[in-house]
């Protein structure tokens, strides 16, 4: 049972060779494999026996700004082509599992996710968290899964991005072998998966032997 | 996934005309007319999706948090059919929860100014959206975003008008299927709707089952039902 992360720069090359370009503004594009930004070598999967809890996303946060300029507002670019009235780069991160979207519309069509204004990365006084994932998005055994940032303001950055200007964040729990039996086990009778409930579970377990 | 938390973010971004479905790339600031109540979902303004919000005979939605732009004197209505849930103390109407109370992002400035100009006012939020709004199944729900002052700032003679960005934010949680029979459900009980409370009620539903079947299997045991 362990807490993981895994933090995405859309100026980084490793493994994906490239970094992230103005041209991907407006598709949504893996973390993990996109092609852009640090990469890693194969989509994110769990085995027979891994259980996946994805409890945070964040993304770079903007800012709603006043129309009309060049300078960096509060940190975030305003814009080398002249600002529209919004500063960062309008950035989203999406959840999927398998071939499903998590986060919808009211019109029940798949969005591009939680806005970095509501769940910012990194955290400051100036860009502070509306949203928190609650419930927890679980992964169940044999389940791909990926995290997607889409991004729209590319006016807002340098024409191949520079660190900081687009990142992304996502931190879960792994359960493996046993602890993932008993995650399961907890999914099917309705309790939360943490770990706390799995150490509930255990201790259950061995008080019922008698030990 | 029958229990999801969603959300949904609305500024007044649009690369042509006032509105569009969805979002698209460098997407610019359209003025908003002040003192209206504006859909967020379909208000014409802005970023907009195909039809108003509604949940299904299988949904239950809990609306958990909202907020908007903390300047120009925004605030965000909530309406569940054709009532605000808003309201002044003489029932009145009132333009819902002021940006100021519930800023987004939070942190946020409570100015916006031509050229970015940023006071350095971090605003915290002063509301919390306890308790939650239930949106039952078969209802029809929508936010309003409105403001008091205009957002196109300077002066068309001068030649220096400019328009800044407003926005709106919801955070809730979409009950669907089972999930959704258990909100009611925990909604006759007087119990509030959370995951947490629907989990709770699973597992009982689960523990009486489980005494159920070894009560029949202790009278199968002893003969039969005697």
């Amino acid at each position: 049972m362990r807490s993981q992360v895994y933090e995405w720069d859309a100026s980084r090359t490793n493994v994906s060779g490239s970094a992230m370009t103005r041209t991907q503004f407006g598709s949504a594009l893996s973390i993990f494999v996109g092609g852009f930004g640090n990469n890693i070598t194969k989509p994110a999967e769990t085995t027979a026996t891994q259980f996946c809890v994805i409890e945070d996303v964040a993304v770079t946060p903007s800012a709603f700004t006043g129309y009309g300029s060049t300078v960096a507002y509060r940190g975030l670019n305003a814009g080398t082509n002249g600002s529209t009235g919004i500063a960062g780069p309008r950035a989203y991160v999406q959840i999927r599992i398998n071939t499903t979207d998590y986060f919808l519309d009211p019109d029940n069509v798949g969005n591009d996710g939680v806005p970095g204004t509501a769940s910012p990365y990194p955290r400051s006084v100036n860009f502070q968290p509306v949203f928190n994932l609650y419930p927890d998005v679980y992964v169940l055994p044999g389940q791909t899964w990926d995290v997607r940032v889409t991004a729209y303001q590319q006016n807002n950055v340098a024409s191949t991005l520079t660190t900081g200007q687009l990142q992304c964040f996502v931190k879960y729990t792994l359960y493996d072998g046993p602890d993932a039996l008993i995650a399961n086990k907890l999914l099917e009778m309705g309790i939360s998966v943490n770990p706390g409930n799995v150490d509930w579970y255990k201790r259950t377990l061995i008080q019922s032997q008698g030990m | 996934m029958s229990m999801r938390s969603q959300v949904y973010e609305w500024a007044n971004l649009s690369t042509s005309g006032n509105y569009m479905l969805r979002r698209g790339l460098d997407a610019i600031a359209v003025t908003v007319p002040i003192d209206r109540e504006l859909s967020v979902f379909t208000g014409q303004y802005g970023n907009n999706i195909t039809k108003p919000a509604e949940t299904t005979a299988t949904q239950f939605v809990v609306i958990e948090d909202l907020a908007a732009s903390a300047y120009f004197g925004g605030a965000v209505q909530v309406v569940i059919n054709t009532t605000s849930y808003f309201q002044n103390p003489d029932v009145t109407q009132q333009a819902g929860v002021p940006g100021t109370a519930s800023p987004y992002p939070r942190g946020s400035s409570d100015t916006s100014q031509v050229a970015n100009a940023d006071n350095g006012v971090q605003l915290l939020n002063a509301f919390e959206l306890t308790p939650d709004v239930y949106v039952l199944p078969g209802q029809v729900w929508d936010m309003r975003y409105s403001q008091t002052v205009t957002n196109a700032i300077g002066s068309t003679a001068l030649n220096t008008l400019s328009t800044s960005a407003v926005a709106a934010f919801v955070k809730y949680t979409l009950y669907d299927g089972p999930d959704a029979l258990i909100a009611n459900k925990l909604l006759e009980l007087g119990v509030t709707v959370n995951p947490n409370n629907v989990d709770w009620y699973k597992r009982t539903l689960i523990e009486q089952q489980s005494a159920s079947a070894s009560a029949a299997a202790v009278a199968a045991a002893n003969g039969g039902g005697q």
